[in-house]
Parts: structure tokens; sequence; C-alpha cells
């Protein structure tokens, strides 16, 4: 769980993050977007300012023009001298006036007029922008104002309007900056006074001196000399018809405006955040879950491993013995249980062998089986009493077994030479003795389970097998398996099972679990089902000779084994013959051994023979040798090895070992019980 | 020529059977089995040289009535193969 509540603050600080990113970033990009927005105002409030002071100063000129044709309509005389006076006393630059062609006729500027030899000023010949002004004559407009610019005549700054005079003609005056703004500055001082920019941003104009003409902010500071806008302020200067314009806005509006923007979109972002937030904690706690369940499987798997290869799994597990045998198996469930089986040699004529089941399940419990197993085997192998050896296992168990985990086990010593068992039953199913064709549970007062509590002493009972006797442990798995009403297999189906299951070897465990699954008929396994089954067979009836290594010996040999294995059926006997004298054959030949014996043991329950060739000469194990390529044809074949290659294939199991200078070569047959 | 063999062919047999098996003149040799009840590898080796002489020579050795032992051990080794077995 902490790895999740980390997982959520990890994702609580990265939204937070994406939060403050986000802000960050509107944050830029509206004081961009701002700035913009207040460029495009200042730029259309220029557009309108110069329409506006454009109107205003052509009124006031056309107004001045009238003025002007008005006195030449009333005789002011037309020479230059009086012009020029007519034009200081209008306060305008330059007076002429042109007849229906165009022509200047007379003017207060001599070079219009036409004088040595030049023609005057003509106002269609002239090029440029003058030949506007003969809509005039044209009867369009009855007044015409042309811009403040650049004069193509004499480069000099003008602005010139004209007014048509009803006899032909017209009056044009023209001024300069200075005229134009004596003659303007009036009409332009309450223009702007109440124009506003945005919210408070306005207009300023001043004279080319710089001084203040029009100050929306301040009308008591016009006249004063002007200081161009600091950082406070965006703003654009521009000359409007000769007059310098500011458009000023000043920069907090803005920042209000920004802010505003700013705050809305990251309360917008902040919202969105958080329910993305809250939709990819959903993802990914679903996806953790996904995770858990995987890791879980796979730690199950490893349990279940781990149960596994602690048990041993090769049969028949002691190849030499004829004594007894044991088969074991365990049918691990989906969901992992702490079930195990184990035996082993605990003396010279002592094996031990138990079933157990651990409480619990999954990884805990196959720990727990791997302590308990070993716990109990280094007890059990140095020798002790079945008795003392589960108290110290017991002891040893429950030391540090905080989980409070206990095992329940079923153990039993079998003395191979009598038969005799001693076993300890620490709180699990009694298990079946079957013999003399009748299966019983063995049931008995149990003891505690190992692990509960410690210095339990654990209570011995012996039992006597006979030759041919089984007992068969299993653990609850099996009984408790249920059927498809819910009905356990129980302990009544499994004593019938084994009661009626025939003697064959090695197959009763696959029958038994074959039953059980007959009965589950489909359903799920529930548990682990793990079972034991040890046969006595008793003492072999055992014969030993002895022979010298020649061809003497080898018939010798064959006639004493023909002898002793009459009573066993021909095909087995034939076969046993055959093997014997393959080894036998090797021995004389080329062991250079002094003396090789031969010893046959008849076993029982289920019969068998078992042969025991042993010699004195060199080393030299059989198993060793590369089997003969059987495929080739006649020419390419070779006798070597054959021997070898039939005792394998006809005999199991085959063994050798090297003791004390002796090659000893033991090989099995069985044929039934 | 039929040659009837009788009683079982072991390592020590097998050096008696060599000696007496006598193969020359018939082209066609029959080894009766049907007295054999198991052979040994020893008697494998006897089969096939007598077999390999006989091819030798241009001749041929058919070997008759198996008991199931003596087949056992032809059909492990691969013999049954090789061997021209009748019956």
């Amino acid at each position: 769980m902490t790895a999740r509540s980390s997982l959520r603050l990890k994702l609580a600080l990265s939204v937070l993050a994406a939060f403050l990113l986000s802000i960050v970033f509107s944050w830029l990009l509206h004081n961009r977007l701002a700035e913009r927005d207040i460029y495009s105002l200042i730029d259309s409030a220029f557009e309108n300012v110069r329409s506006e002071i454009i109107d205003c100063v052509n009124e006031r000129m056309v107004r001045q023009c009238m003025a002007v044709r008005e006195q030449l309509d009333d005789g002011h005389p037309v020479d230059t001298d009086s012009l020029q006076a007519l034009a200081r006393e209008m306060r305008v630059t330059e007076i002429s006036v042109a007849n229906q062609d165009g022509d200047i006729v007379a003017s207060s500027v001599p070079d219009y007029l036409a004088h040595d030899g030049k023609p005057a000023f003509n106002f269609v010949t002239a090029g440029g922008k003058a030949e506007d002004m003969m809509c005039l004559v044209h009867g369009q407009e009855t007044e015409y104002c042309q811009p403040f610019r650049s004069n193509t005549a004499n480069g000099a700054w003008r602005k010139f309007v004209g007014v048509w005079r009803p006899q032909g003609g017209f009056v044009e005056i023209g001024c300069d900056g200075a005229s134009l703004r004596s003659l303007a500055r009036s009409s332009i001082v309450d223009l702007f006074r109440n124009w506003r920019v945005g919210d408070s941003g306005g207009i300023v104009v001043t004279t080319a001196t710089g001084l203040v003409l029009s100050d929306y902010e301040e009308p008591n500071r016009e006249g004063t000399q002007w200081q161009e806008p600091d950082e406070s302020f965006y703003w654009r200067r521009g000359e409007i018809e000769s007059f310098p314009v500011y458009v000023m806005i000043p920069r907090k509006s803005a920042v209000v405006r920004r802010n505003v923007l700013v705050g809305s979109t990251a309360t917008m972002n902040g919202l969105a955040l958080v329910f993305v937030a809250i939709l990819v904690g959903c993802v990914i706690s679903a996806f953790v879950r996904q995770q858990m369940r995987a890791q879980a499987a796979k730690e199950l798997e490893m349990a279940k491993d781990i149960q596994l290869s602690a048990l041993p799994k090769v049969f028949p597990p002691f190849p030499d013995e004829t004594r007894f045998d044991i088969v074991a198996s365990m049918d691990t469930a989906k969901e992992v249980g702490g079930d195990f089986y184990d035996f082993y040699f605990t003396g010279m004529d002592r094996v031990l062998f138990l079933v157990a089941d651990v409480s619990g399940k999954g990884v805990p419990a196959a720990m727990f089986m791997m302590r308990a197993k070993t716990l109990i085997k280094s007890a059990a192998q140095t020798g002790k009493p079945l008795a003392d050896a589960f108290a110290e296992a017991n002891d040893a168990l429950c030391e540090g077994n905080t989980s409070n985990t206990f095992v329940t086990v079923w153990a039993g010593e079998l003395n191979t030479r009598t038969g005799r068992v001693a076993f300890v039953n620490a709180g699990h199913n009694p298990p079946i003795v079957r013999g003399g064709g009748v299966a019983r549970y063995l049931k008995t007062k149990p003891s505690l389970v190992l692990g509960a509590m410690p210095g339990i002493r654990y209570g011995v009972e012996e039992l006597q097998l006979a030759p041919g006797d089984v007992i068969y442990l299993f653990t609850d798995g099996i009984i408790e398996q249920p059927g498809p009403s819910g009905e356990p297999y129980g302990e009544d189906r499994l004593l019938q099972a084994l009661s009626s299951i025939g003697r064959a070897k090695g197959d009763v465990l696959a029958s038994v679990l074959a039953d059980v699954r007959r009965h589950a008929s489909g359903a799920e396994q529930a548990d682990d089902c793990t079972q034991l089954m040890i046969s006595y067979r008793g003492e072999p009836d055992t014969t030993t000779y002895e022979y010298a290594p020649t061809m003497d010996g080898l018939a010798k040999a064959s006639a004493d084994l023909a002898a002793l294995l009459a009573p066993v059926p021909e095909k087995y006997r034939n076969q046993l013959l055959v093997a014997a004298d393959e080894v036998a054959a090797n021995i004389v030949k080329y062991s250079g051994a002094t003396r090789w014996s031969l010893t046959v043991e008849l076993v029982h329950h289920p019969d068998g023979v078992r042969l025991v060739v042993s010699d004195d000469g060199k080393a030299f194990d059989p198993l060793d040798v590369r089997d003969p390529d059987t495929t080739l044809c006649a020419a390419d074949r070779k006798i070597g090895g054959l021997g070898i290659f039939i005792v394998k294939k006809t005999m199991s199991p085959v063994t050798y070992k090297r003791r004390g200078g002796i090659n000893i070569l033991t090989m099995g047959k069985d044929y039934g019980d | 020529m039929t040659v009837a063999v009788n009683g079982r062919v072991d390592t020590v047999t097998a050096l008696e059977l060599e000696a007496g098996l006598k193969l020359d003149g018939a082209n066609l040799v029959v080894l009766d089995l049907a007295g054999v009840p198991y052979m040994s590898s020893a008697g494998l080796r006897l089969l096939l040289t007598a077999h390999k002489a006989m091819l030798a020579k241009g001749g041929e050795l058919q070997i008759a009535n198996l008991q199931p032992a003596v087949r056992e051990v032809l059909d492990i080794t691969g013999f049954s193969g090789i061997l021209n077995l009748i019956g």
C-alpha cells in the first residue's frame, strides 16, 4: 500500500507542476497577446486620429480658401505683392488663381507666373498631383484638398486646398507646416480632449517644437514642453498633417486585462488537470492492480517450484533395494499449498517415509515446508529414535515461528529386515494399510502438529508388515476434493479405491488420482494432492556363487543360474540367462579378475529377480560404453558392445558400483506380483 | 543344406558351435534354430561371421525357426534387418 500512496503523491506533484507550467505558459502567451492587442488598438486609434485631423485641417483650410476667394471677388488686387500681403493676412503661405484651362493667372509666388519667356504654371501639364485640382474647373467638385506632402514643383512641404470660382477657374491656397499648424491649431486643441483609447489611453498632439497642443490626461499642460512617454506606456508617434501625434495606453491597464485572462485560463487549466489527474490515477491504479496480479502469479509459480524442487522425484529411488518399494507423487493445485513427502535411510536397515501438510498457502507455506522438511530430515538422520527426532524438529520449528504456521506429518520408519514399522502421527490424516487383500485406515490417537508449541513429546506406535503389505499415505487434498455437488471425495471412496485397484505396482497412485478426478468431474483441483506408498517385499531368497574367471567357470555359472531360475517364467529366465552370460563373459575375457561371483536374489511382492555380478578385475563401468549403431549393414557391423547393449535393453534397473576394489553390477527384472 | 542347432548359444557353447559348423560346399545353408532357447552376443558374432562368409562366396545363409528369446535379441541389436530370417 505504501507503493500506491507514494504513487498518489507523485501524481499530485506532477499535476501541481503541470498546473504551474500551464500558468507560466499562459502568462507568457497572454502577455504576448495582450501586447499585440494593445498595438493593434493603438494602430486603429491612430488611423482614426489621422482621419479626424485631416478632416479638421481640410475644413479649416477650405474655410480659409473661401475667405480668400471672397476677398478676391470683392476686388482685392491680384498683383504678386498684394497677394503676398493677403497671404500673410490670411496666415497662409501662398495664394494662386487659376483660369479655366488650369493656367495660373495670379499668384503670390512669382515663379508660378509667366516670366522671362517661360509660360505660367499649368495644373494640367505640371505633372504630379497638381492635375487633381482640375476637378474644380470640370464642375465635379466645388472644393478640393490635397494632403500635406512634399511638393513636386520645388520640394517644399505644402498642403494645397482649392475652391472653385463661379466665373471660371479656381482659387488655391497652400500652407507650409507652420502656417498649417497656426491655422488649424485651435480646432485641434479641442478635438482630442475627450478621446479615449481603450480604457484609459488617449491622444496627445504637440507642435513641431514639442509644445503640447492637446493632452487627454492633463488639459492644463497645454503649451508646456512635451516629454516622450516612458516605460509605463505603450505608445506610437506619428505626424499627421504636420502635427506630431502620440497614441498612448498605460501599461497597467494592459496588465489588468492580461491578469484577468491568465487567471481565467489558469482556473480552467486547473480544473482540466485535476480531471485528467483523476482519470490518469484510475488508469494507473488499474495497471498497478494488473501488475500486482501478475507478480502474485509469478510468486505462486516460484512457491510451486520451491515445493516441487525439494522433493525426491526419481523412482525407484533405491534401485538396489529389494526389500521394499516406494512411490510418491504430488499434484499441486493452482493455489500452492505446503504439502510434501520425503523418504530416506536413517540407518543400515531403516528407511523413514513421511507425508506432511503445512498450514496456509503460497510462498510462506512453501518456505515453511522447506524448513520443516530439512529439520525433520536432519533430526531423523542422526539415528535418534523417531520420538526424539520429532521432538527435536518440533522445537527447532517453533523457534521464531511468529506466523504460527504449523505442519501435520505422518512418518513411519520401516525396518527393512523385519518389516516392523515405528510411526508417529503429528496431527495428520491416518494412512491406509493394505495386507492380505484387506485395506483399512490405521487410526491412532494423533500427537500435536509440528511447530505449534515447543517441548512436545511424540508418541510412537508400531505395526508389523508382512511381505506384500503396503502403507498408503496421503494429504487431505485427496479426500477433501469436492465433487460437482460439493460433496468431498471422502475416506470411504479412497478406501474403496485402494481395495479394488489392482496390485500392479506403480500405477496405484495414478489410479487413485484418476478416481479423485472422476469424482471432481471437471471441478478445479482444490488443494495439493500428495500420496506416498511403501510396499514391503520382505527378504529375497538369496544365493551366491563364486567362480574362476575361466570358460569352465562360465559354463558352471550358466548351469547354476538355469537351475535357480527354474521357477521363473521362461521369457524372463532366458533374458536373465543372456544378461548374465554377457556380463560374465566380459569379466572372464577382459577384466583380469582373479575371481568373480554371482548373487541371485529372488524377490517377491511383486516377483522379480536381481542378479549381482561382482569381480575384482580392473574398474569398468559397462554403462559408460557407447551404444552400437544397430542400423549399419552387415559388412559394417561389429560385435563389440552388443552384449552390454542387450543387457541395458532387457534388464531394469541396471546399476554399477565400484566398492573396495570390486566391480558390482546389479541387474533387476520385475515381472509381476 | 540344413543345419539344426540344439541348446543354448552363449559364450561357452558358441565356441563349440563355431568349431562344429561346417558351411563348405553348399550355396544355400539353412540354419534351423528351433532347438535354441536363447542366444547371447557370442551367438550373434557367429551368425554374422557365417552370413558374411556365405555372401563372399556368392551363397546365402537363411536362419529359420527362431524362438522368442532369440528373436528378441536379434531385434534389439538390429540383426533381424541384416540376416535372412525365414519361418
